[in-house]
Parts: C-alpha cells; structure tokens; sequence
C-alpha cells in the first residue's frame, strides 16, 4: 500500500484550517486513506474527528497512507496541504 | 492526566442538560455562559470574538453529531471545558451534515501554550468511541456527564 511519511508545516499542526483542508482533500478521492503518527496506528484521514484526536503539532512528521486507484493522486494532495503554511492555504 | 483534572477544567457548573438555542451562534454564547456564570470569564465579549474567529477559520463541527467549538483567549485565567447537549442537533457546518448532538466548549488562557490542542486531541478520542457518545447523550445528570468524559479521556 503506497504510503509516505511528511512534516507538517502549518505552524498550529493539524488543527483549524489546515486539518479542514486537509479532511476536505482525503474526502475528494475515492482511495481510503490514513493518517497516524510516524510509528503509530493510523486513523480515517476522511474524518475531522479523528484526525482532531491525533493533535498533530507543527514540525512533527506524520504517515499517510491510501489504498485505491487513485491512491498516489490522493497522497500528492495531502502532501501537498500538510507541506503549505497555514497563511497560503 | 487529563482524567485528574476534569474537575479543575469542567465543574458541574460548566455542564448543563438544559436544550441550548438551535443556532450554532446562539449554543456557542450558551455554552460561553456557562462558564460566565461560574465566574472564569474576565470578559464576555473578548471570548465570544476569539471564538468566532476561531470559527470563522473552519468550522469546529468535527462531525459525527459533535461540536467542539474552542478558543484561546485573554479572557480565561485557567483552562475550562463546558458541555451542553441539543436533542435535535445543531447545524455546525460539519463536512459529514451531520448536526452536532454533542457540544463541548474550550477556553484556554492565551498564554496556555498547546494544552488547548491536548485537550481537544484527548476529548476527540473519547467521542470517537460510540458507546461514550451514547453515554452522554443519555446521561441523566450532570454528575454522569462529568464521570464519563471523566473515564473517557483516560
């Protein structure tokens, strides 16, 4: 299963907008996809609660993971929101 | 640790079966009073503005019937949590439509560092769980409320 592991950049962590932004994109594909701490178990990454409930702080790095036909697409997405600083999201 | 504190940060005070008002805007000041009334806020309206900017960024309707609207604020001198609950529930623009049955409010002294994210990260993990959920939505006092959030954060 494709899988990454990225820092996340937005200086609040996963939190407010970043994470909406962040649950919004895992929504748009059809792949499910993951998220959990580097070493840890991974949660829904379509779900705001849960990924509220990792409470992800800037500067940490986090795994993603999906599975689906369009896995690749999705991860280059949530890469891509976990790598954006809050202010140009 | 957070299970040692749920005194400290939401008294019984703070939790209320009373049905809020069916307008997001509206069951924030509702729960906002809760802890106005239990004599924390310094400042009415300086809460209520950081917690609708707060808001105004992206909803803190995390789904799931939940809502977890939080701040933090100069008006608070220590961390509280209020709870209230809507029968019908409330619209609180959360990407799953589902309205917010649950509401948990966290005001967090300006100055508190990341514990606002800890609390609300800890209080996540236990709503995500259904039988909490269903506990609470249950719960015939507030004492009950209090015990379950109480074994939930552990």
């Amino acid at each position: 299963m494709p899988e990454r592991v990225v820092e996340v950049v937005p200086e609040d962590g996963l939190h407010a907008r970043p994470a909406s932004k962040f649950v919004e994109t895992a929504n748009e594909y059809d792949s499910e996809v993951k998220v959990g701490p580097e070493d840890g178990d991974l949660v829904n990454a379509a779900s705001m609660l849960a990924v509220t409930g990792l409470g992800v702080s800037g500067g940490e790095k986090v795994r993603i993971s999906a599975e689906g036909d369009d896995a690749e697409a999705a991860l280059d997405a949530l890469e891509e929101v976990l790598s954006t600083p809050e202010d140009e999201l | 640790m957070l299970e040692d504190e749920i005194d400290r940060l939401m008294p019984t005070a703070h939790i209320s079966l009373d049905e809020p008002p069916a307008e997001k805007q509206l069951a924030i000041e509702f729960l906002l009073d809760l802890v106005v009334e239990n004599g924390r806020v310094t400042e009415r309206e300086t809460a209520l503005a950081d917690l609708k900017e707060r808001e105004k960024e992206a909803t803190t309707g995390v789904g799931m019937g939940i809502g977890i609207p939080h701040a933090k604020t100069t008006a608070v001198e220590a961390p509280s949590v209020a709870f209230a609950r809507s029968s019908e529930g409330i619209d609180f623009d959360a990407m799953d439509d589902e309205p917010a049955k649950l509401l948990f409010m966290i005001l967090v002294p300006e100055e508190g560092g990341e514990e606002h994210l800890q609390i609300l990260s800890s209080l996540s993990r236990a709503l995500m769980h259904e039988d909490v959920r269903e506990k609470l939505l249950n719960a015939e006092d507030e004492e009950t409320v209090q015990n379950t959030v109480r074994e939930a954060v552990n």
